[in-house]
């Protein structure tokens, strides 16, 4: 018996039967972390869960609080929860990060991970979904975890930009005081409110559908920064209309040290002249292997289709790309200065770090005082 | 991607639709924003209207007028239709049951001949598909789709990655902690 007579057949069933299964979420997920892990997991509150069924689907809305303590010696920077739910999507997972942290030892810190799962049919035996500790990051960029989502490389960039964003704005309160701080700020908040937004739908496997627009190979131009370690040297996608497939850049490792890890940020232009933001476009792994000197291509087989303000579609008319992140063979990552960004008017087009999205939030909520005291504690 | 009709959506939105018909709009609504929304406009406007459809109440009296006008009508009707024509006479009792499970038969057979073929993914087929939604980021794969939302957020960040990826961002409303949702499709 085929799988779709099956389905239609499971179809007919939950039609015919339209009663309700009750679901008991704490059977359904499944909070796994190692007997060595620097947190413990104080409770975990499942409390608006709850499964419902729409036709012959069954919708699972997950709704798990966290609470958990850093029984390390030392202060945590960021956490990754892996979420995994194979029996739903068995190519798909997901993570929940935290970043921006200061969470001293002995302390509890919350995590919030709100999932909804929707499958045909009933549901099966055992737990659903799995939640595993992947990674830790501390203050003195030390990391535990199995590092299963490239977690370390992530949380440790998202440590960097925060410490790089924390002196800038030290600096202005220091040099300008808080009135300069204040100004500071509403000039972060006003480019976070302008910055112009772009839906991005990813797939991959077989390409997007066939748009009207013949396709062609388009050429990416460079922005470079003068401390990047790595310099984009050439680069095409291919353009069909909004949708673009296949990015691949040829890159060229410029630094004395060998390079695991190569991000470009990928940047586009509408007929209209308007930049922005489209996604990042990373290389890694062990085809890639990038020694000082030689070139390397970044190369993706996905298809991106672009569109905002609620579905009107964004042609694509030029491409820009630069060196986003760079991870070298010992560990050590590079990221773009303020300076830099600055200068190649990226921070419109950009979204700010997680941790000035952070200060500007507390900035907002609590005002400039309690913002000055937060930079101040480290 | 064929949409269903307007009429299917508003019998759905009502719980009118037989049960086939109805899963049938259903995969399509699993996988189509646009319909959904209509769905919800149809439901709340059967809502909106169920409030204003109330009769004023009525008084015995009128109601049994009402009665003996409908029991006069339906005496008149028998009056003057006459006999049933003779052609329609053998189509009744069993041979009728019979005829009706015949063409239950047939259409069960036609149906597992023809194995509906279940609606296509709203972009790719059968590969998977990354999108932000309204609540947060959905992965969609054969049907199933995980996603992982934000809650009440109020300024959430998106960013894609050409190997298959998309991040939600933003500040916790209640501890003040910046979160980063990532869902991933291999």
């Amino acid at each position: 018996m085929s799988s779709k007579f099956a389905i239609l057949l499971a179809a007919v069933a939950a039609a015919l039967c339209a009663q309700e299964t009750p679901l008991d979420p704490y059977n359904s997920v499944k909070i796994n972390l190692p007997a060595d892990s620097p947190l413990t997991l104080i409770s975990a509150n499942l409390g608006e869960s709850h499964a419902s069924f729409r036709g012959s689907a069954v919708v699972l809305d997950l709704k798990m609080a966290l609470t958990l303590r850093n029984s390390s010696s030392n202060r945590v920077r960021g956490v990754t929860l892996l979420v995994a739910a194979q029996e739903v999507t068995p190519g798909g997972k997901a993570s929940v990060s935290v970043p921006s942290l200061d969470v001293p030892p002995g302390q509890n810190f919350p995590v919030r991970i709100d999932l909804r799962l929707l499958r045909p049919g009933q549901m099966g035996s055992g737990p659903l979904v799995q939640v595993n500790l992947d990674g830790v990051l501390f203050q003195d960029f030390s990391f535990y975890g199995p590092d299963r989502l490239d977690s370390r490389r992530s949380m440790i960039a998202w440590e960097m930009e925060a410490q790089r964003d924390r002196k800038y704005f030290k600096s202005i309160l220091a040099s300008r005081g808080l009135e300069g701080l204040k100004q500071a700020m509403r000039e972060s908040i006003a480019r976070q409110n302008d910055r112009p937004r772009l839906d991005v739908q990813v797939s991959r496997g077989r390409a997007v559908s066939a748009a009207a627009v013949p396709e062609h190979n388009a050429q990416f131009a460079f922005l470079r920064f003068p401390d990047a370690p790595v310099d984009p040297v050439e680069g095409w996608a291919e353009i069909s209309g909004n949708e673009a497939r296949n990015p691949r850049i040829d890159v060229k490792n410029l630094s004395s040290r060998q390079v695991r890890y190569v991000e470009i940020g990928w940047i586009v232009t509408d007929r209209k002249g308007k930049q922005f933001m489209a996604a990042s476009v990373p290389a890694s792994g062990p085809e890639f292997n990038l020694k000082p000197g030689s070139t390397s291509r970044v190369l993706q087989d996905t298809a991106l289709r672009f569109s905002k303000d609620r579905g009107e579609s964004v042609f694509i008319d030029r491409m820009t790309g630069f060196v986003s992140q760079v991870e070298f063979a010992d560990g050590k990552i590079w990221i773009p200065n303020r300076e830099s960004l600055a200068n190649a008017q990226l921070l419109g087009i950009l979204a700010p770090s997680p941790e000035e999205q952070r200060l500007t939030d507390l900035y907002l909520k609590k005002g400039p005082k309690a913002l000055a005291d937060e930079l101040g504690k480290f | 991607m064929t949409h269903p009709s307007e009429s299917v959506l508003a019998l759905y939105a009502g719980k009118d639709l037989g049960w086939f018909a109805r899963w049938r709009a259903e995969r399509h609504l699993a996988g189509c924003r646009q319909c959904r929304n209509e769905v919800e406009t149809f439901a709340s406007l059967r809502d909106d209207l169920a409030g204003q459809n109330e009769l004023p109440a009525l008084s015995w009296r009128l109601a049994a007028e009402m009665k003996a006008n409908i029991r006069l009508g339906l005496a008149a009707g028998e009056c003057v239709r006459g006999e049933q024509p003779a052609a329609l006479a053998w189509l009744s009792g069993g041979r009728a049951l019979a005829a009706c499970a015949s063409v239950m038969a047939l259409l069960v057979a036609g149906l597992f001949l023809e194995r509906p073929t279940p609606p296509s993914q709203p972009v790719a087929g059968d590969s998977a598909v990354l999108r932000a939604t309204a609540n947060g980021i959905e992965l969609n794969q054969g049907g199933q789709t995980l996603s992982l939302l934000q809650g009440p957020a109020e300024k959430v960040t998106y960013s894609a990655g050409a190997q298959g990826s998309m991040r939600a961002r933003y500040v916790d409303s209640d501890t003040g902690n910046v979160t980063i949702n990532n869902v991933y499709v291999q």
